[in-house]
C-alpha cells in the first residue's frame, strides 16, 4: 500500500519535471533563436532552424550598416537614456523614500498612499497632454523629456520605502548628527551606502524599463540620428530589410543581450526584488 | 550577496511588524521633521510638471479640435467624444484590448497558482526552484517591441516558420499567418503570457511563503486534503497578492502596445483583430493632419475606464478582508 503510493509520487515527480522542462523550452527558444539566426546568413536561415551559431555575424552587421541603419548610434543612444534614467530614478526614488521613513511631518501619510494609489494609475494614457507640453516647452526630440519623468517613478519609490524600513537605523541616523552631520549629508554619506544592494535591484530595474522604452521614445523623438534601439527595431521591420532575415535577428540580438549580461549577473537581486515591490497592505 | 538577497524574502513576510521604524520619535529628531518635506520635494515637483499637469493637459486638450499642424485649436465641447463613440473603430480597440488582456491573464494566473502549488509543496519537495524561476522571469526583462519583431519576422510569408514547414512537408505551401485573424491575436496573447507568467510566479510564491506554516499543520490534523487546503487557506489568505496581480495587470494591459502595434502593420491588421486602445491613440495622433485633440479623448476615456475599474476593485475587495 505505501509502496504504490510512493511510486505514485515518484511518476507525479516526474510529470512536473518534465512539464517545468517544456516550459523551459518554450521561454528560450525565442531567445536562443534571436541569438543563433544573428550569426547565420539569411540561406542558411531559410534553409531550416538550427541549434548551432554560424559565422556571418559581421556579414550581418555589414548589411545592417549598408542599408544605413547605424546600429552603433541606436545603441549609445539607448545606453545615454537608460543610464541618465537610471540614475536619477534610483538616487530620487530613494531620497523620497528615505524622507518618508525617516521623517514624520505632516501628510507623510497621504502622501505614502498617495505614491501607492499612483502605481495603479495608467499615466502613459496622458502621452498626448504630456507631448503638447514638451512640444510647447521646446522638449520634443530632446531626451531631457524620456529622462527626466523618471523623478517620479512611483513603485520606485515604493520599493524603496520597504527597503528602508528595514535597513534605515536610526541610532545611526542619530551618531551623524551628534557628528555635525546634515540632514542630506546623512542621507548621501551614511544611509546610500547601507542602501546599495537595494540601489542595484532598483537601479536594474530602471535601466531595463528605460532600455526598453519604445512608446515614449516612438512619440517624442522624430530625428533618426536620436533614435533609440526599439526605435531602429520598428525600422527593421521595414521593406527594406524585409528579407534580410540574418541582419534583422542581429539587430534584435544588439537589443536583448545587454539585458541578458545584467540578468545573468545580477538575477538574485531581480527575483528577490520583484516580491519586494509588490503592495501588500 | 546570498544574505542579503535572504533579508529581501525576510523582509516580504515581517513587513506588518515594521511600524517600529516610523513610531520612533524623541524630541531631538522631531525638530528635524520639516526636511521631509525637502526630501520628498523633488517627486513632487517632477510628479506635478511629467505627471499631473500631463493629464489635466490631455482632458484639456480632449475638448478642442487641436491639430499638431495647426496650433492651439478652439474649443469645441464633447465633439471628439460623440465621434468617438460614434464610430465602431472605438469600440472594437476596447473590446480587443479586453479580450488579448483576459486571455493572456487566465493563463497566466493558472500556470503561476500551479507552479507556485508545486514548487513550495513539502510533499513534492521540487528541486532547483529558483533556477525554474530565475529562467521562467526572463522574458519580462526583454524589450516587448524586439520580441514582437521576431515574432513578425518568424511569421511572415518568406520567414523561418513558413520555410521550415514547407521543406518538412508539413504543409504544401506557404501560409500568411499573419493575415489570419486568429493566428495574429493568438501570438499577441502568447507573447504576453510568456512575458509575464514568470514574473506572476514570483509573486504569488512570495505571498504563498509568507502563509504560516502552522495553519497547514493543523488543517491536516483536522483530516483536510490538500485541495480543501489550497481552497480554504491558501486562496483566501492570498487574497492581497491575487489582487494586486490582477490589478496592476489590468492597468498594463489597457496600455498595451508594443507587442500588437510591431506585430502586424501597426494598424491592428487583419481587419483591425488586434487594434488596442493606446494603437487607436496613436492613429489618431499621427494621422496626416495630427488630430491632437481626437487623440486625447481616446486617452481620456480609456484612463477613465482603466483607473475606475483598477481603484474599484482594489479597494472594494480590500476592505472586505
Amino acid at each position: 500500500m505505501k509502496q504504490t503510493h510512493r511510486s505514485s509520487l515518484t511518476l507525479f515527480r516526474t510529470l512536473i519535471y518534465i512539464f517545468l522542462f517544456g516550459l523551459v523550452i518554450v521561454t528560450i527558444i525565442p531567445i536562443w533563436l534571436v541569438l543563433v539566426n544573428a550569426t547565420r546568413s539569411t540561406l542558411e536561415i531559410q534553409q531550416g532552424l538550427s541549434a548551432m551559431p554560424s559565422t556571418h555575424l559581421f556579414d550581418n552587421y555589414g548589411i545592417l550598416e549598408g542599408r544605413g541603419l547605424n546600429l552603433l548610434r541606436g545603441f549609445t543612444n539607448s545606453l545615454f537614456v537608460a543610464t541618465f534614467s537610471t540614475v536619477l530614478a534610483v538616487y530620487f526614488s530613494l531620497m523620497t523614500a528615505y524622507g518618508i521613513v525617516v521623517y514624520n511631518f505632516r501628510g507623510k501619510r497621504f502622501f505614502t498612499s498617495f505614491v501607492i494609489l499612483l502605481v495603479l494609475i495608467p499615466l502613459q494614457l496622458s502621452i498626448i497632454g504630456f507631448y503638447q507640453f514638451m512640444s510647447r516647452i521646446g522638449l520634443t526630440d530632446n531626451y531631457a523629456s524620456l529622462i527626466l519623468p523618471v523623478i517620479a517613478s512611483a513603485g520606485a519609490v515604493f520599493f524603496g520605502k520597504q527597503y528602508f524600513e528595514s535597513v534605515v537605523v536610526h541610532d545611526l541616523i542619530d551618531a551623524g548628527r551628534v557628528d555635525g552631520a546634515g540632514e542630506f549629508g546623512i542621507f548621501h554619506r551614511i544611509m546610500m551606502p547601507i542602501a546599495v544592494p537595494g540601489a542595484v535591484t532598483l537601479g536594474i530595474f530602471a535601466f531595463a524599463a528605460a532600455w526598453n522604452n519604445f512608446f515614449n521614445a516612438f512619440i517624442l523623438i522624430s530625428s533618426i540620428e536620436k533614435y533609440t534601439l526599439p526605435m531602429l527595431v520598428q525600422l527593421m521591420r521595414g521593406d527594406v530589410y524585409r528579407t534580410e532575415y540574418g541582419a534583422i535577428y542581429l539587430g534584435l540580438a544588439v537589443t536583448i543581450v545587454p539585458i541578458i549580461i545584467i540578468y545573468l549577473i545580477f538575477s538574485r537581486y531581480i527575483v528577490n526584488g520583484i516580491a519586494m515591490g509588490a503592495v501588500k497592505e | 550577496m546570498g544574505q542579503h538577497s535572504e533579508n529581501y524574502a525576510g523582509l516580504f513576510q515581517q513587513e506588518p511588524n515594521m511600524t517600529a521604524a516610523n513610531s520612533h520619535k524623541t524630541g531631538f529628531r522631531f525638530k528635524k521633521d520639516y526636511y521631509g518635506y525637502l526630501f520628498i520635494a523633488p517627486f513632487i515637483i517632477a510628479f506635478l510638471l511629467f505627471g499631473l499637469y500631463p493629464v489635466y493637459n490631455t482632458f484639456r486638450l480632449s475638448f478642442t479640435n487641436t491639430t499638431l499642424m495647426g496650433g492651439s485649436g478652439s474649443f469645441v465641447g464633447l465633439q471628439n467624444y460623440q465621434r468617438l463613440f460614434d464610430t465602431p473603430q472605438f469600440m472594437k480597440a476596447v473590446s480587443n484590448t479586453w479580450l488579448l488582456w483576459i486571455l493572456n491573464f487566465i493563463p497566466q494566473i493558472g500556470i503561476a497558482l500551479l507552479l507556485s502549488v508545486w514548487f513550495t509543496s513539502v510533499r513534492l519537495r521540487i528541486r532547483a526552484v529558483g533556477i525554474w524561476r530565475t529562467v521562467y522571469y526572463l522574458p519580462n526583462l526583454l524589450m516587448p517591441a524586439a520580441i514582437a519583431a521576431l515574432f513578425f519576422s518568424l511569421f511572415s510569408f518568406f520567414g523561418p516558420v513558413n520555410q521550415a514547414l514547407v521543406r518538412s512537408g508539413l504543409i504544401a505551401e506557404p501560409v500568411q499567418w499573419l493575415q489570419n485573424q486568429t493566428v495574429a491575436r493568438g501570438l499577441v496573447i502568447f507573447i504576453q503570457w510568456w512575458m509575464w507568467f514568470g514574473a506572476t510566479i514570483i509573486l504569488i510564491m512570495a505571498g504563498m511563503t509568507s502563509i504560516s506554516v502552522s495553519l497547514y499543520e493543523s488543517a491536516m490534523i483536522d483530516g483536510a486534503d490538500e485541495w480543501k487546503m489550497f481552497r480554504w487557506i491558501t486562496i483566501p489568505l492570498l487574497k492581497p497578492i491575487l489582487i494586486y496581480v490582477f490589478v496592476t495587470s489590468l492597468v498594463g494591459g489597457m496600455q498595451m502596445f508594443d507587442i500588437p502595434f510591431l506585430l502586424t502593420d501597426g494598424r491592428g491588421s487583419p481587419s483591425g483583430s488586434i487594434l488596442t486602445n493606446n494603437m487607436l491613440m496613436y492613429l489618431k495622433f499621427s494621422s496626416s493632419q495630427g488630430h491632437i485633440g481626437a487623440a486625447s479623448a481616446v486617452g481620456v476615456v480609456v484612463f477613465i475606464m482603466t483607473t475606475v475599474i483598477a481603484l474599484g476593485i482594489f479597494y472594494f475587495l480590500r476592505e472586505k478582508n
